[in-house]
């Protein structure tokens, strides 16, 4: 009875992980075989034989190993940018004695959280016209620190305001002032919540199209959703190789992933209950 | 003690560079569609004419905008009342297994990772009316074929589906984080009172994860009223509209049609709704049971 | 302190306004120089002015379909950069949709387009006209002598002036599997109710007649546009802007109605509102639907074998054929995509001068040869069916050179014709249409309401 009791969440959770897994193991299964009327015939099946070419030709032929690496350099450091920012915003309107003025930045930035502004790509445009930075990694680094400030703050302003205010009359009495509290103390015990909000910026950053597709038109700029994209109206009949490409842009995430998921779970909850 | 925190020329230089982003990026941009959603700027012209709110009389007259709201209720619908509940009972189903904890956190998580471009293509084949897993899936139940993106009836509902699963382990890592961190000895004291896992779950664990639900029910109001891409690599809206979401309906009727004033009133809408929405919620839920800081 | 800065300021102003003074006094003189003798031009300015500059082509052809096509591009850069003294272009590939939605859009909001662009004649090359932000070709063309050399710039007039200048054309027909032709005994069918009957008997053989993938309206709409330029005659839909015709018409609610009733006979896939343009012509690969409506461009597909497989060679084409026998054939025919230029070139000899070259290595009948023998588009300019022939002994081209050379009347497709608004209110009602939720004369009925509406607010 009682190893039927433990039994039962784990046939639930089986069934949820089928469907989730499902879909995947049709890319690699995809990805592996050897061209279309393979994957036609027998679309969810297992590949008769295994092939490797598609990932070769992917990365190779379709640039994919250039909009990888610029996907993967924008994502990061967008995503660092707007965390050191937003903890420094954060960090002025938690634990900064200016209530009233921090009142209103948050309201306004929570606010924020509310404009479709994906809806509003002309004026952005209008703006990286005139700074003249339109086709350079510069019209996708702002809009993106930008983009992760208000999630950013909310999450990072949460977690701070939940410090107990012992820490910093500590520390000011050992003489720091609020920039020192800021670096020595505060960003240090907010890493969890840092690390929680850095893989969902990143992830933002590194999905991103609209933008992407519409700001950079060189070749050797782009990212891997617009080159993903790309490819599939190129390779539109070649689905082996699509899945290949698919398989790229998935598996960095999955690394960063698996190896930054511990420290995730400590920065949402730290985040999110205890304020 | 107060010297330190009240240092005026920091407290600027740590406010400044990410509230001047945020005004850039997002109150100029609205602002500045509020200003041309009263006129009737084609989106080129140098010159714009003011119309006064000739856009949003247009937008609330015609009957094809309100359909399309009305797609976004179901996106919010569907997220409260199926994917909230869903997302609750795995987490506490992952939180109470000892075994295979760490893969199924990891394994949930994967969807959200795709972008909704890949997922648009992956989608496509599993609702392929011939081919397609859903409709094997369905026939071994002797379910006849559906068309899933072609039939109006169905069309909606694939979408919701599919968004859901892109979703639905994001939030699930989310709340599972809040309910791993309830201190063990609240939990392992009431179960020395007595109480079953069930009930231990409704009185002790749900409460205290409160605050985390309602910001995932937040986050997914905000994106259900934003959601465009899903519905554009599903469906592009159809069949004959009948997918379209505020933010589809603004780029067919307004930005195909060089209409940009009244595809910025339609913008404005959209944001004054999510407002609309999320006061309310503040208000009418969230008060009653526990303010949250949001 | 302060004074040094006036006069630092006051210096940079000088100098600034005696380059300006310098750079105008350049550019005055050319223009007088050339004024009468354009020949002139190149030569003058290679004496002059061999500093290196640059100018812009945005185009369409990316991806491995498009390859011949930017081959091609590629080789007219080259030339033109040959021509013209320290000229560099930059080629700037953009996929299409996005390109004409949203890219080439934000730039002219911004008032700064590439110097050469892929654009498309009507409406949007009007509209980008009437902000001034294209530039004029009218007086090129007549230098280049090109002026009557077109098919037709419809398209691409308006007011009067040449704004941009097709690069290809296209006719609206039937692709069908000749081998089931064959094997059934079937002919190609010489009035609608002869293909209605050869559809009715497809259909019995457990086929489907039609391909169609009504995703994307425009698709069903090639097949609804032919439809009702025979029922209602190819006129009507050049009164709808004018307000002389209307959707109402009963011709034209009959075609819609006869498109209606071939969907509920059955004649094309069930699900196909689902369908991506590439499932349509997957339909006919795989020999599951025998015929398709499609623009004359899709040969392409049907002549590679990468992606047609065994098909290349068993498919034909042939018009959609008249209501009554011996009717003339009335065939959507146009030539609406091109490039376009921006108005600032006129602003610079040197551009101008690069732009001139451009178009003068572009539009040559041995570029819309190629054009037609690599990648299978009919020319945008005059040519002599023979010669097209001469050129692809290919049987499926040799099909459509034929519907070519059978085309009674020819009409641009209807979205050229109407307003952007329009066109959006009849895509989905097509697709109302074809899901059953909605009559015909209903959906023209909400139609025509679009359509006062547009005109009005265009007056």
């Amino acid at each position: 009875m009682r190893t039927f009791k433990k039994t039962i969440p784990h046939i639930f959770l089986m069934g949820y992980l089928l469907v989730i897994l499902y879909p995947f193991l049709f890319v690699l299964f995809s990805s592996v075989k050897t061209n279309n009327q393979e994957i036609a015939s027998n679309p969810f099946g297992l590949p008769v034989s295994v092939t490797f070419n598609n990932y070769v030709n992917a990365w190779v032929n379709a640039k994919i190993n250039t909009y990888f690496f610029n996907s993967l350099y924008i994502g990061v450091l967008a995503a660092c940018i707007s965390i050191l920012l937003a903890a420094m915003l954060s960090f002025a309107i938690t634990r900064m004695r200016y209530n009233r003025i921090s009142k209103i930045v948050f309201q306004l930035i929570l606010i924020g959280m509310l404009i479709p502004n994906n809806a509003l790509l002309l004026p952005i445009y209008g703006m990286m016209s005139k700074l003249g930075v339109l086709d350079t990694h510069m019209a996708l680094l702002l809009p993106y620190v930008a983009n992760a400030i208000p999630f950013t703050v909310i999450i990072l302003a949460a977690f701070m305001r939940s410090l107990p205010g012992e820490i910093e009359e500590a520390a000011v009495m050992d003489g720091l002032s609020s920039a020192g509290l800021f670096g020595k103390i505060i960003i240090p015990i907010t890493i969890p919540a840092i690390v929680t909000v850095f893989i969902i910026n990143f992830l933002g950053n590194w999905n991103e199209f609209l933008l992407a597709n519409y700001f950079l038109s060189s070749d050797t700029l782009k990212t891997l959703p617009v080159g993903m994209v790309g490819f599939r109206d190129a390779y539109n009949t070649n689905y082996a190789q699509m899945s290949a490409g698919i398989v790229f842009s998935v598996l960095p995430v999955i690394v960063i992933y698996a190896v930054l998921q511990k420290k995730i779970i400590e920065g949402v909850t730290a985040g999110s209950v205890k304020g | 003690m107060n010297k330190a925190l009240r240092n005026p020329l920091v407290y600027i230089l740590f406010v400044l560079p990410a509230f001047i982003l945020f005004i850039a990026f997002f109150i100029y941009p609205i602002l500045t569609a509020v200003n041309n959603s009263l006129t009737s700027w084609n989106g080129i012209s140098k010159t714009m004419s003011y119309i006064g709110m000739d856009n949003y009389a247009t937008a609330v007259q015609d009957k094809i905008f309100w359909k399309s709201a009305r797609n976004n209720v179901y996106f919010i619908l569907f997220s409260c009342l199926v994917q909230v509940p869903a997302i609750v009972f795995f987490s506490l189903l992952i939180a109470n297994v000892r075994k295979l904890k760490n893969l199924y956190k990891t394994a949930v998580f994967l969807p959200s990772i795709m972008s909704t471009a890949v997922i648009g293509i992956l989608w496509g084949f599993i609702y392929n009316p011939d081919f397609g897993l859903m409709n094997e899936f369905l026939g071994l139940f002797g379910i006849q074929p559906i068309y899933w993106l072609s039939d109006r009836n169905w069309a909606m509902i694939a979408i919701l589906i599919t968004n859901a699963w892109q979703w639905t382990g994001f939030y699930i890592v989310m709340v599972l984080a809040a309910i791993l961190s309830i201190p063990r000895e609240l939990d392992e004291a009431a179960a020395i009172d007595g109480a079953s896992g069930i009930q231990r779950a409704f009185k002790i664990t749900l409460p205290l994860i409160m605050p985390i639900i309602s910001v995932v029910v937040m986050l997914s109001i905000a994106g259900a009223m934003k959601a465009a891409d899903i519905v554009l690599v599903m469906t592009k809206g159809g069949p004959a509209g009948s997918t379209d979401v505020m933010a589809t309906y603004m780029i067919r009727y307004a930005i195909t049609s060089f209409k940009h004033g009244f595809g910025n009133a339609i913008a404005v809408l959209i944001f004054v709704f999510t407002m609309v929405i999320t006061v309310l919620y503040q208000f009418l839920i969230v008060r009653r049971t526990e303010r949250i800081e949001y | 302190m302060k004074k040094s800065l006036v006069l630092l300021i006051s210096l940079i102003f000088v100098a600034a306004s005696l380059l300006a003074a310098c750079g105008t006094g350049g550019n005055a003189s050319k223009p007088g120089n050339d004024g009468q003798q354009t020949a002139g031009n190149g030569e003058g300015n290679g004496k002059t002015n061999n500093e290196p500059f640059e100018i812009t082509i945005r185009h369409t052809q990316v991806g491995e379909s498009k390859k011949f096509r930017l081959g091609l591009l590629e080789d007219v850069v080259k030339k033109t950069e040959a021509a013209v003294p320290g000229l560099k272009i930059k080629l700037d590939g953009v996929d299409g949709e996005v390109n004409r939605k949203e890219r080439l859009r934000g730039e002219m909001a911004a008032g700064k387009p590439p110097e050469v662009f892929d654009v498309m004649g009507s409406p949007d090359a009007e509209l980008y006209a009437k902000e001034g932000l294209m530039l004029d070709l009218t007086p090129i063309l007549d230098e280049l002598g090109l002026t009557d050399k077109f098919t037709t710039l419809v398209p691409f007039t308006h007011g009067g002036k040449i704004y941009g200048i097709p690069i290809g054309g296209s006719i609206e027909g039937y692709f069908y599997n000749k081998e089931y032709f064959e094997q059934k005994g079937y002919q190609i069918p010489k009035t609608l109710t002869e293909l209605e009957a050869l559809a009715e008997k497809i259909k019995a053989e457990g086929k489907f007649p039609f391909a169609q993938a009504s995703k994307d309206a425009w698709i069903p709409l090639m097949t609804t546009n032919n439809l009702w330029s025979y029922y209602a005659g190819p006129e009507i839909t050049y009164g709808f802007k004018t307000g002389e015709s209307k959707w109402t018409d009963e011709n034209i609610v009959k075609a819609v109605a006869k498109h209606q009733e071939w969907v509920q006979k059955g004649y094309f896939k069930k699900g196909e509102l689902g369908f991506e343009y590439a499932d349509m012509r997957n339909q006919v690969i795989t020999g599951e639907a025998i015929m398709m409506m499609d623009g004359s461009w899709a040969n392409s597909v049907f002549r590679d074998p990468e992606q047609a497989g065994n098909m290349v060679g068993k498919i034909g084409f042939f018009n959609m054929p008249p209501v009554h026998a011996g009717d003339p054939v009335v065939v959507m025919q146009d030539a609406n995509n091109g490039y376009g230029f921006s108005s600032a070139v006129a602003k610079d000899s040197r551009k101008l001068q690069a732009v001139k070259e451009f178009i003068r290595h572009m539009w040559t009948e041995e570029m819309q040869l190629r054009g037609l023998k690599e990648d299978g588009v009919l020319p945008a300019m005059k040519m002599d069916l023979n010669q097209m022939k001469t050129v692809s002994d290919d049987p499926l081209m040799q099909d459509i050179f034929k519907a070519t050379s059978e085309i009674g009347t020819s009409f641009p497709a209807f979205d050229a014709l109407v307003q952007a608004e329009v066109n959006t209110s009849l895509s989905t009602g097509i697709q109302q249409v074809i899901s059953g939720e909605i009559d015909p004369a209903k959906m023209l009925a909400n139609l025509q309401a679009v359509q006062d509406a547009a005109n009005q607010a265009a007056q």
